[in-house]
């Protein structure tokens, strides 16, 4: 099957909520894993990882990947404006 | 211009402008009340829709603030055309530029939806195409109002403005299209996919009743065409204060 290419800020929202959804059901991140289920080259998830910390959406304590209340907020946001935009008609 | 073209022309200047002179002056401050208020309505309805680019920086996207800022900005000409009515060549140009603006609103909306199923790249090319057409073609009444020798006069917009109303409506009737067709394809609950549908349907209800109001005067064509305006932008706005609730 043919995959939409996602911009960068689809892919920043996909890892998010693959993070936050393993902090609230109490699963250790695995990095290889969320790159996986998040269909990206361990590289790029490892940049995407970095900019997201520089973006105050995650906090990388040692050993811990920690999606942050600005992170959360993004992913809310981003889901209600993509609920937004799925009625009016337009399919992302 | 042959002799029988040139009478109709006068004749359609002259029915348009005794149409909005018969208007009582109550009236024609709710008129501009309702333009105000739509511009309003359109504004937010801008705002909400940057919001969905900035965050989701599709390019397509970019259709829906901009057809709609060139939407609010058509109310805003029309009300000011409607102000300085006593003053016709400005209210001409007002109403020159209402014309445009309110067209490539209608354009920038009907091509988001064409292009939401179409790749990036023939999307930008068609971005800078319309926008440049459409600056062009805004600047293009006050530039000929700028240039043009004293003795010669803008045609009147009275003349033109009913095949912009139909260039609108073909335009709004594609949205619509498009959008009972993602009805039937989604396989969602219709329940919350059937608003914006019914949005643009009302706006399409709302550009032919100017039509109509064009070709025999009814002044309830042009009260409603008002009302369905408005009732379509608060359709619009519903739907983002309700979604996400469903998520």
């Amino acid at each position: 099957m043919k995959m939409e290419k996602r911009t960068k800020f689809q892919i920043y929202f996909d890892v998010l909520t693959l993070l936050s959804r393993e902090m609230k059901s109490g699963d250790l991140h695995v990095p290889t894993r969320v790159a996986h289920e998040a269909n990206l080259p361990y590289d790029r998830f490892q940049r995407c990882l970095d900019h997201l910390c520089e973006l105050g959406m995650l906090s990388n304590d040692p050993g811990k990947l920690v999606v942050t209340g600005k992170g959360l907020e993004y992913v809310r946001e981003y889901e209600k404006i993509n609920d937004f935009l799925r009625h009016m008609g337009l399919v992302l | 211009m042959d002799l029988g073209s040139l009478c109709i022309v006068i004749s359609s200047h002259l029915y348009h402008v005794s149409l909005l002179a018969s208007f009582p002056i109550w009236g024609m401050q709710v008129l501009i009340a309702s333009e105000f208020v739509s511009f309003v309505l359109a504004l937010i309805l801008v705002f909400f829709f940057l919001k969905a680019y900035r965050l989701v920086r599709s390019l397509f996207l970019v259709g829906l603030p901009v057809g709609f800022l060139f939407l609010a900005f058509s109310y805003v000409f029309l009300g000011i055309s409607l102000i300085c009515e006593s003053d016709p060549s400005m209210s001409q140009s007002f109403l020159w530029l209402r014309l445009t603006t309110q067209s490539y609103g209608y354009v920038f909306i009907g091509f988001t939806y064409y292009f939401s199923t179409k790749n990036e790249e023939a999307t930008r090319s068609f971005l800078v195409a319309v926008s440049l057409a459409s600056f062009l073609s805004i600047l293009l009444p006050f530039g000929i109002l700028l240039m043009m020798p004293p003795f010669m006069k803008v045609p009147s917009v009275y003349v033109v403005d009913d095949f912009f109303r139909m260039m609108n409506l073909i335009l709004l009737g594609y949205v619509v299209y498009h959008l009972v067709k993602h009805l039937k394809t989604s396989g969602e609950p219709i329940s919350g996919l059937v608003w914006a549908p019914s949005a643009f349907s009302v706006l399409w209800v709302g550009q032919y009743s100017l039509l109509l109001w064009g070709i025999d005067g009814s002044q309830t064509a042009l009260a409603f065409a008002h009302v369905a305006r408005i009732v379509a932008l608060l359709l619009l706005l519903r739907i983002y204060y309700a979604s996400g609730r469903r998520v």
